[in-house]
């Protein structure tokens, strides 16, 4: 299928419009690179120059104290690793187990126990946050770990995915277990959940990501200081530092780099994850 | 007697496939229809966060408030918050649907596999960024001194002009509609390129051998046989930009004016959170719903009566 392989006006432009879009959606990446090298003077000198003039450590030094020397950038940042990990572990379990149910059995209600687990993805976290806010306060978990990842144990999204994939998971391999004997938790434990490896994931890295990058809801559970997490940090540094550019910079850079590192060994799963969503219309 | 027994061990299976799913189910109804029944009982009330006593029963009060011609002046309504996420949703997600569509297409005609491979990565990194460190990063570049300025003012050839990406109104609303569209372009084009993957490369090959130009394929074949995946991305950008807070939030909080990004979920967040007004939130809350809720039906529909078989 190489018939035209010349050059054409057509063909300029399109590169040209990738070439835009390319350097639009790096240059701020870059930027935020380089600029955490820099003294605020040089990040807002005119003209711009990208290449810092020396290194400014201490703005990684200063991001990681916080704005009063207490490090509370260590336990912030902690805070959102504990959340993250836990939501993608909790949310796989409780996705795949739910999964398996309503894709390998038989029994009254499941139709309709499907049909009301979907309906919940048309809830939106942002209309019913006031209530959950009420149910933490009555809890009296508020600045807690409990009250963080609570509302985000299992998502819909995540039971859709795992049901689809399992759907199409071999019954004999099931039966064959059955057969010998096997219980039928340690058929989940022991064939299924083996078996899913690229569906978990994609859920793991979702799940993780959605928490990682969550502000409102840490913002209604977390008063105090240490239970806050990364967003919150990286938001109150940027308001009582807000004439230190470089060291928000720092701060954004280090507070990005979980992600980049999870980015650059997964990028498959990340790329196939936004997909998977393209199958909701099946 | 063989077939009771084979009766038997499927209900014992039946039995088991329920208690798989009975952790779900406590958790979909304690965290997701309980609190929105509760949001739709509460906005009934005037409800405050701190006040003790029972509160006052409203009926429909906390909705004609909100919807009362008399506040719509009021640059902090919930008028203006409908305005400005309606502004933002419409100013966001066009853009997005436009671009991404058409970044896919060229993308998808390029030969080498590995530039194909290295743009999508490329275009996706800003998605990695948490929406708080996008917000960061922009604010430093629409500094008035900032890279935004100067180049603006390079291309426009107006040297020294400030355009207030921050402070003036209509700057700010774009600037948070930038922010949104670098972060989720590469995301849009991964989908619409999956979508055109999923094309049968032969309907290609036909209309190339009866002579149609690339022009002719993109608008005769490739958008009529996207149409479920343009439905699909289009409510899909439609529902992230309804919900969008972490900008606003940041802008704000950053002395940026209150009034032109006050979209609902913002609003509510200082309604109902920062003042404590928990019912009037809850009113907000369900307006919110029920948008959200008309969109997804829309989609349901259209996809539904659109599915194309090849």
């Amino acid at each position: 299928m190489q018939i035209e392989r010349k050059i054409t006006l057509p063909k300029i432009g399109m590169s040209l419009v990738l070439l835009a879009m390319l350097f639009f959606t790096l240059m701020p990446i870059v930027f935020m690179i380089s600029a955490s090298f820099m003294t605020s003077r040089q990040i807002l000198r005119m003209p711009f120059s990208w290449i810092p003039e020396g290194f400014a450590w201490e703005n990684f030094a200063k991001a990681i104290q916080g704005n009063d020397q207490t490090y509370i950038f260590v336990r912030n940042i902690s805070n959102s690793l504990i959340v993250s990990t836990t939501v993608a572990v909790t949310t796989v379990l409780i996705a795949s187990l739910t999964g398996y149910g309503l894709a390998k059995f038989r029994f009254r209600g499941r139709t309709t126990i499907f049909m009301m687990i979907m309906a919940t993805m048309m809830i939106p976290f942002e209309a019913i946050m006031i209530p959950l806010y009420m149910v933490i306060m009555v809890l009296r978990i508020q600045n807690t770990y409990v009250g963080l990842i609570l509302p985000f144990l299992v998502s819909a999204f995540g039971v859709f995915q795992m049901k689809q994939y399992l759907t199409t998971f071999p019954t004999e391999f099931i039966d064959a277990a059955r057969v010998d004997g096997m219980g039928e938790f340690g058929i989940y434990l022991r064939i299924v959940l083996p078996n899913c490896k690229p569906v978990i994931a994609t859920l793991a890295i979702l799940s993780f990501r959605s928490q990682w990058d969550n502000l409102l809801w840490p913002l209604l559970v977390s008063q105090s200081d240490k239970m806050k997490t990364i967003p919150q940090y990286i938001s109150n540094f940027a308001l009582e530092r807000s004439t230190d550019e470089g060291a928000m910079m720092a701060a954004a850079l280090l507070a990005s780099i979980p992600m980049f590192l999870l980015f650059m060994s997964l990028t498959k799963y990340f790329i196939g994850g936004s997909a998977v969503y393209e199958s909701r219309k099946g | 007697m063989g077939l009771k027994k084979y009766r038997g061990i499927e209900r014992k299976q039946a039995r088991w496939g329920f208690i798989f799913v009975v952790p779900s189910m406590l958790f979909f109804s304690l965290f997701s229809f309980y609190p929105i029944i509760n949001a739709i009982y509460t906005s009934f009330f005037d409800k405050r966060a701190l006040s003790k006593a029972p509160p006052k029963f409203l009926g429909l009060g906390n909705y004609i408030r909100l919807f009362d011609p008399a506040r719509a002046a009021n640059s902090l309504s919930f008028y203006n918050s409908l305005r400005a996420t309606l502004v933002f949703t419409l100013g966001t997600f066009i853009p997005l649907l436009i671009l991404s569509l058409m970044i896919a297409v060229f993308i998808s005609n390029l030969s080498s596999n590995r530039t194909k491979k290295f743009l999508q990565i490329s275009y996706y990194c800003p998605a990695i960024l948490s929406s708080v460190v996008a917000a960061t990063i922009w604010m430093i570049i629409f500094d008035p001194r900032g890279l935004g300025n100067q180049w603006i003012n390079a291309l426009l050839g107006t040297p020294g002009v400030d355009q207030g990406w921050l402070v003036d109104p209509v700057m700010e609303q774009v600037s948070t509609m930038v922010i949104y569209f670098w972060k989720y372009i590469g995301y849009f084009v991964i989908l619409f390129i999956t979508g055109l993957a999923s094309i049968p490369p032969t309907i290609y090959e036909a209309a190339t051998i009866d002579g149609a130009t690339k022009w002719q394929v993109f608008w005769r074949i490739t958008l009529p046989l996207l149409k479920p995946t343009v439905v699909l991305v289009s409510v899909m950008a439609m529902l992230q930009c309804l919900k969008t807070f972490s900008t606003q939030y940041m802008l704000y909080s950053n002395g940026a004016p209150r009034a032109p990004i006050n979209v609902i979920t913002f609003n509510i967040y200082v309604t109902g959170i920062q003042q404590q007004y928990l019912g009037r939130a809850s009113a907000m809350s369900v307006v919110l719903f029920i948008m959200m809720l008309l969109l997804t039906l829309l989609q349901f529909k259209t996809t539904k009566s659109e599915n194309v078989d090849y």
